[in-house]
Order: C-alpha cells, then structure tokens, then sequence
C-alpha cells in the first residue's frame, strides 16, 4: 500500500524537471558543430536513398519472396562503400566520428524508403554499442579498426549482436528475469579461453556479419551475475549458421540462428566476464549487468524508435502523393476533408515519434549518459579537427593498457548514478514504444487511404506495413519495454512497487 | 453462434471445418507463396467438388440455394485457417450476386449447367472497388447486336483462372455503368502477371486489358451501380464473417501459444500483462461471433434496414480484425513475426479483406449518407 504522505508526494516526483525536458537542459551546452555534422549526415542517407535504397527495395523484396535464401551481400557492399559501418564509430577508434545522436536522424531517414534496408545498415551499430559498452576498448578498437580497414579494402566487415534464445527472449532483455529463463547458452572456463555450446536465434545480419557480440552464460541457472560477453569471428570452429528465418517482412535483413558446438574462444576475445569485477567500481555484479544491458538499450531503442518513426514516415509520404494524383467520387483524394484529416494524423504520428527518439537522445546526452562524454565541447572539437594520425599512432596504442580500459570504466560506469541510469533506459522504452506503434498506425492508415492501390506490391504502402511489425516486437516487445518504463520512470521512486513480482 | 441459433445451418459449419482442417491446414504456408510458389488447383477443385462455389446459387441454377447465412458460417470457419479460399469464395458469390440482382438468372443458370470444372464455374471479379467510386476504365461500344469492350481494368479477382469475368464498363454516351460477362478465354483478353499482394496470396488478381473484347451486358443498360448496392449490401455481411474467422484462428493460436510457451519462470499466460492483452482479444473475437450472426440473420431475414447491419459488421470487425491480428502476432513474439506460424498471414489477410468492396473510409462515410436519406 501506498501511505497517504507517499501518495500526495507522486504528483511531486513524476514531474521532477530533471526527469524531463532534456533538450532544454542539454541545449545549451551542446556543440554548435553537431546540427552541421547532422545536416550532412542526414544529407548522404538522402542521397543513398536515391541512388540506392529507392530503386531497389521493391525489386529486393520481391527477390527475398521468390528465394527465401535471398542474403543481402549487394546491400552490404554498397552500404560499406558509402562509408555507413564506420560513420558513427568514434575517431579515437579509427571511424568517422560522426556525433552519435545524428544516427537517429540517418536511421529515420533510411527507413523512410526502406526499414529493411535500414536494418540492414543499422544493425551493425547494435554490434557496436554491444562491443563499446563493454568498456573493453583494446578489444573494441581492435575490431573497430578492422571496420574501418574493410571500407578502405572494400571487403565489409560488420558486427551482429547475439543475445535471444529459442527458450529464452524477453527473459535475456531483463536482469530481473534471467534467473528464471530457459538458457542454453552455456560458456565454460578452460584454459586460454572458454568452450561455448548453445544456440542463438533471429539474430538480425547474423549470416553476413564478420564479427558477433555473443553474449553467453557461465552459469545457466544464475546467469543474472554470471554473464560473458564476447566478440566471436565468423568462421570460428564450432561456430555455424542455422535457420535463415522466413519473415513477413524487412526481408532485405536476415534474422539467422547461431549454432555453437564445442567454440574455444580464446581469452582475447573476451569483452567481459561479469565475474572477473577489477576496475569496476562497488555496485553488485547484477547490477553491473544489468547496467551493461541498459547502456546498449539507451542507445539502440530509440534507434528503434526512429527506424518507426522513418517508417510512419514513408506510409504518410506514400498515401500523401498518393491523395494528390488519385481521384475518388470525381474529386481528387486530398481534396476530400476526411482523407486531409488522415493525412493531418499521419503527419502528427511522424512528429511525435520524432519528438520522443530525439528527446531520448538528449537524456543520453546529459551527464553520466553514453553520449555525454564525446558531447562535451573540447573532447567534441579535439576529436573533429585533430590529425587522425594522433588517434592513430600515439592514442590508439595507449587503449591496450589496463590503465586506459580502468579510466574508461571509470568515466563511465561508475560516474553514471542510478538515477541516470534509469533516466536514460526509462525514456529509451518511451522512445520505442511510440516510433514503432506510430511506424504501425501510419502503415495501417496509409493502406487504408489507398484501397486496392495499397494493397498491391509495386505501390510501397503494403510493405511499409509488413516491415512495420517487427519493430514492435525487438528491442523487447513494446509490452517489456513498457514495463521497462513503469520500472524506469515511475516504479522507481515507490518503495513499494515490484516488477515480474506477481 | 449462427448454427446455434439456425440448427439448420450445422451441416455447412461441419462441411467447411472438415474441409478447412482436412485441405488447408498442412499446406497453409506453401498455399500462401503464391505467386512464387505453386497455386493451390487441387484445392480448389475440391472446394468445387464439395459444393462450396454455388453456396448462394438458387437450386434451379445448379446451385445449394442456401442464403448468407450459410455462407457466412462456411466463410467463417474457413478463415480461421486460411482465408485465401474464402476470398475465392467471396469474389466468385460476389458476381454471382450481382448477376442475381441485375436480372441474369439465366446467364448464371448457363454457366453453372455447363461447368464442368472449378475454373469453368468461377467469374472473376474486381472485389476490391466500388466501381462507382473510382474511374472506370472500360468503354463498351455496341456493334449490331453485341458489345466491344476495350479498355484496362485492374485487380480482377481470379482474373488468372476463371472461365468468365463480370466486369463494370461505360457505355459511350450513357451515364452510370454497366456489368458485362466476358469469356476469359476470349480474343483481344490480355492479363498481367499475377498481382503480388499483401495478403490473400492464393487468391490472386489481374490487371486485364481489353482489346475489343466481345461482352454479354448482365442487367439493365446504366444500371450497375444499383446491382452492385444491392449485392455489395448483402456481402458485407460475408466480408464480416471472413473477418470473424480470421480473428478466432488467431486467437486460438495465441491462447494455445501462451499456454505452452514460458518465459519468466512460468506459461506467459500467466503473467497478467499479456492475460489482459488476450482478454481483449477474447472479447473482440466473442462480440465478432454476435455480429455476424446479427448481420447474417438481418440479411436473410430482410429484417429493416438489413444493409445497414451488414455494412455496420463489416467495417466494425475489419477494424477489430486488424488490432486483433496486430496483437496476435504479438503475443508470439519473433516467432509470430515468422512464416512457420499463422498469424503474420492473418495479419496480412485482415488488411487486405478490409479492403473487400471499396476504400475503407468510403465505404463509413456512405453508411451514414444511407442513414441520412433514411434508407
Ligand atoms: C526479425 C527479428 C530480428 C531480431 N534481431 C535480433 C538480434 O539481432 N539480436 C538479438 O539478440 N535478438 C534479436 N531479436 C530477438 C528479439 O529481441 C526478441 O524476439 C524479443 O525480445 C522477444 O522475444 P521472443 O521472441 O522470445 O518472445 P517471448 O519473450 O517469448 O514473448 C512472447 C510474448 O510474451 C510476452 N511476455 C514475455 N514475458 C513477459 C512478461 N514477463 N510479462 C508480460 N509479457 C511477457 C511478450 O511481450 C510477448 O508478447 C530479433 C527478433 C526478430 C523477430
């Protein structure tokens, strides 16, 4: 029960300033660079799309329906000449450097013609954030700059992200859950490294990924602190593909099943045993887990929410030109008052999924968060005009120390408080969950305004719609992800509430 | 809840269940790739061989005579597992109802008597428009004691495999619209490739084009557009019971799914979240059962207003088959999102029978228009 004193005080705690409004906290301390380096960020998807996303996502998904087997390695090719795996790796890494919140932009705007395409772009990034919030950086940079080398050689180089099991989906997203899953993927210690035996599934590039995240358990009953995350290389012994899962739609982007029999993967590869807790601070290793699980989330779900918002996007921009060249009942569509009140909700849809992945980002942004950091004024300019030899040849090296990995874990796993913690991941389920049922609803309405038009392949919208779907489902469904929210943003400053607790 | 209330109807339920679960559930997946994969022949030649194509066809013109209450109860349960043979169903009693209400016992009476086959007893429809509504791309020229039909036509139902097409045309200096039966074997007949669609995959369409293609006008000359009200009134009430189907079949895949799959420690039945998500689905799925057996009961009994009923369950399960579908898949997770489970392909079909008989919007603003002049 909530106390009397306890209820009058919610209205106080829901409504803290800082638990809110981040654009205008993070404003005014943001890097005027930033909107210019968006701009052109925003400007070279634009251009993909044109040359590249447009002419060919009907044509590919009709592919994919007619050889189920369809893999994208043209897609990957193009994407990886047009420089989109390394754009938003860090310089100090060897990548472009683009600032990370600009992707969302890129996202919703790769999207809007393509989410399949997007994914098929944009997975890489989850890969990324999976590798990066390890705070491995000697290991991260490692692979980072073999990204980076296979732009320059033209041989792709791009990371999945493992983490789903058959048994076991909505329990590996949560901490809280873990304990109580269906596991089988069982990493044992021996020496120089770990046998991995288990299986992954609908992991999205898995097929045409270089590297993959694979996140594996050293105990499978108590995984909640017994979690080892590593980089594994495709072709690694004992490391097979399955299934290629037949979707219903962004079938541009394969989900794959991970097999694992015997794997040794050596020491090296290891980005994190959540046993072996040296330069991490005093929190509990659990709750060292399950901030890991948090950073990746703070970044990859209101990605997710603008790859929905990039798709409400495309519905609207569809029906729209769509209204202007058809005419129904001897007057043109747009011209009818209920279809312009359609397309007046559509275009709501679209601004309020931007609105919130962008309000996502800057909570991300403010102190404690992932973004911070490289946000800051000298790191941020330091790191757009200073010689790349200088990330190269005298900073890169030093990443390999202990003491380099111990400044990085400190700067950012101990400096970020709880309440940042649950700041960022509560409005990053926020962020998903209304891009992706905005991205839905505008699929819905699209095909409707459009009739019999809509629902024929070559006229775009029914594919928007079948696409759409799946974003309500990963990154967590949007059920997890609102009681991710509930845990987050509100259950947090009760004391009495429990979540999974019933 | 139809049979219950009708005894008499039972025989079609246990006919088309029997069918359904006999005929369409194993191959429901490879049925479903279409235009890619094979097209589903045997099946529907058994659908013809059980009777299903004339459900509504009066006795004298070889068909069951039965009513929409029939129809709907066999549409129903066909759906629940693969509602792309109740969208063959619907096309093929769609012109054959409009044949009925232009006044072409006759012509039915010929096609039925002579067919020999499933594809000599179909006509090929465009379900998906109003042809009022939208432009109508076909003129009709009389010659002597004929019509020359030229012109493109899109989306025609089974355009790929009927014996004959009834299709709306202009008469050159006349207002309004004609229907005319057009030999699908005929000269001057061109068709597309199959259209690829967002669902109802085996029940396909074609553009077709027409090069002074000979007609049989069905009805009165200019008199379309009342034919079509009249059986386009009475087919929403099967537009509603396909509906229906569809969301039982993915209600009861996600109360099984839900019972077995665990996660959390427990069934995620049990975790409230989800419950409540399958209470709406099992409340929605329970009202669609009293509406169609409302609109259907309306229907047949020309109760007044009977249109409006059939019209009102239409467009109100179209919209609850689309969230519910929405949900179904939901509630399976990734797995729901993928081609070995059935709801990714209800949750196409719902939105693509929503768009049976004309834009979506259209079709409410014309409801109230009906109600506004009191009809
Ligand atoms: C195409 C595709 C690509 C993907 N890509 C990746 C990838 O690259 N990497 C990766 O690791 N994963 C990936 N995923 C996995 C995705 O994140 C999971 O599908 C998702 O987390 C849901 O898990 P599940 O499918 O096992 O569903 P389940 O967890 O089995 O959920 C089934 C239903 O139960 C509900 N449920 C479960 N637990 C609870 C609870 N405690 N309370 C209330 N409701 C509950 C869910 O909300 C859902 O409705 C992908 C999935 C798909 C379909």
């Amino acid at each position: 029960m909530i106390s009397p004193e306890g209820s009058k005080s919610l209205p106080d705690r829901e409504s803290r300033f800082d638990e809110s409004l981040f654009s205008l906290q993070a404003m005014p301390k943001l890097p005027r660079g930033m909107l210019k380096e968006t701009r052109k960020a925003v400007a070279l998807a634009k251009k993909f799309n044109d040359e590249v996303v447009r002419p060919h996502a009907l044509e590919i998904d009709r592919q994919t329906h007619a050889d189920p087997e369809y893999l994208p390695w043209d897609l990957v090719k193009k994407a990886n000449e047009w420089g989109f795996y390394t754009m938003f790796i860090p310089k100090l890494f060897g990548g472009q450097g683009f600032n990370m919140p600009a992707s969302a932009y890129v996202v919703e705007e790769l999207s809007s013609a393509c989410v399949g395409i997007a994914n098929v772009v944009f997975v890489h990034y989850l890969g990324v954030a999976g590798i990066l919030a390890s705070w491995n950086v000697s290991l991260a940079n490692k692979i980072f700059r073999e990204v980076v080398r296979g732009q320059k050689t033209g041989k792709p180089c791009i990371i999945s992200l493992a983490l789903t099991e058959p048994g076991a989906g909505t329990d590996v997203e949560e901490n809280e859950l873990i304990d109580r899953a269906r596991l089988n993927c069982h990493a044992e210690k021996v020496k120089g490294g770990y046998i991995v035996n288990g299986s992954k599934i609908f992991i999205s590039m898995g097929h045409v990924s270089e590297w993959c995240c694979l996140i594996a358990y050293s105990d499978l009953k108590k995984a909640s602190e017994n979690t080892v995350t590593f980089a594994v290389r495709t072709g690694t012994k004992g490391f097979t593909f399955g299934k290629h899962e037949d979707k219903m739609g962004q079938r541009a982007c394969p989900a794959s099943e991970l097999i694992f029999e015997d794997c040794f993967i050596p020491d090296e590869y290891v980005l994190r045993d959540s046993r072996i807790r040296e330069g991490f601070g005093t929190r509990p290793i659990a709750d060292l887990i399950e901030q890991y699980i948090h950073f990746v989330v703070s970044v990859t779900r209101p990605a997710v929410g603008a790859f929905g918002t990039g798709v409400a996007r495309g519905a609207y921009e569809t029906a729209l030109k769509f209204a202007g060249e058809t005419e129904v009942d001897g007057k043109l569509l747009i011209n009818h008052e209920w279809a312009q009140a359609m397309l007046a909700e559509m275009y709501k849809n679209v601004v309020i999924g931007r609105l919130s992945y962008t309000e996502a980002n800057y909570a991300n942004g403010l102190p404690g968060g992932i973004y911070n950091i490289l946000q800051r004024k000298p790191v941020y300019y330091y790191q757009k005009y200073a010689p790349k030899f200088i990330f190269n040849y005298l900073i890169s090296p030093l990443l390999d120390f202990e003491i380099t990995q111990r400044i990085f874990r400190r700067l950012f796993v101990d400096s970020q408080s709880m309440e940042v913690q649950q700041r960022c991941s509560g409005w990053a389920s926020l962020a998903k969950i209304v891009g992706t049922d905005m991205g839905v609803k505008n699929s819905q309405m699209a095909v409707e305004l459009m009739g019999q038009a809509g629902l024929r392949h070559e006229r775009g919208a029914e594919k928007f719609l079948r696409d759409s779907k799946l974003l309500q489902i990963y990154e967590g469904t949007n059920q997890l992800n609102r009681i991710n929210l509930f845990n987050n943003l509100i259950g947090s400053s009760i004391p009495q509430a429990r979540s999974f607790d019933e | 809840m139809l049979t219950t209330i009708k005894s008499e109807l039972k025989p079609f339920e246990d006919l088309a269940h029997n069918f359904a679960v006999r005929e369409l559930t194993a191959n429901r997946k490879v049925n479903d790739s279409y235009p890619f994969g094979p097209f589903f022949d045997p099946v529907v030649a058994r659908a013809y061989e059980a009777g299903l194509l004339g459900i509504t066809v009066p006795e004298e013109c070889s068909g069951a005579g039965q009513g929409i209450g029939a129809l709907c109860v066999i549409l129903d349960r066909i759906s629940a597992v693969d509602a792309s043979l109740s969208g063959i169903i619907f096309t093929n009693v769609l012109a054959q109802e409009i044949m009925l209400a232009a006044g072409g016992k006759d012509t039915l009476k010929d096609i039925m008597g002579q067919a020999t086959d499933a594809r000599s007893t179909l006509i090929a429809y465009p379900a998906f428009c109003n042809p009022g509504e939208t432009q109508t791309r076909l003129d009709a020229v009389r010659t002597g004691g004929t019509y020359s039909l030229s012109g493109t036509i899109e989306y025609v139902v089974l355009g790929g495999m009927a014996g004959h097409a009834l299709v709306p045309a202009r008469i050159k200096g006349q207002d309004g619209y004609t229907f005319f039966l057009i030999d699908q074997g005929g000269k001057g007949l061109t068709k597309s490739e199959p259209i690829f669609s967002l669902g109802l995959h085996a029940c396909p369409g074609v553009d077709l084009t027409l090069a002074g293609v000979e007609g049989r006008p069905v009805g009165k000359e200019g008199d379309g557009a009342r034919c079509f009200d009249h059986a386009s009134d009475r087919m929403h009430a099967a537009v509603a019971a396909i509906q229906c189907g569809i969301m039982k079949g993915a209600f009861q895949e996600a109360l099984s799914y839900s019972q077995e799959r665990f996660q959390g420690g427990r069934e995620i039945i049990n975790w409230s979240a989800l419950r409540m998500l399958l209470g709406d689905m099992a409340v929605q799925a329970g009202i669609a059962d009293m509406v169609v057996s409302g609109a259907a009961m309306a229907v047949d009994q020309q109760d007044p207003q009977w249109g409006l009923s059939a019209r009102a369950a239409a467009l109100h399960l179209s919209e609850l088959a689309c969230k519910l579908t929405t949900d179904g898949i939901q509630i399976l997770g990734g797995n729901g999102y993928m081609k070995d489970y059935g709801q990714e392909k209800r949750f196409r079909d719902a939105k693509q029978v929503q768009a049976l008989l004309g834009l979506f919007p259209l079709r409410k603003l014309g409801l109230v228009s009906a109600m506004a002049k009191g009809q």
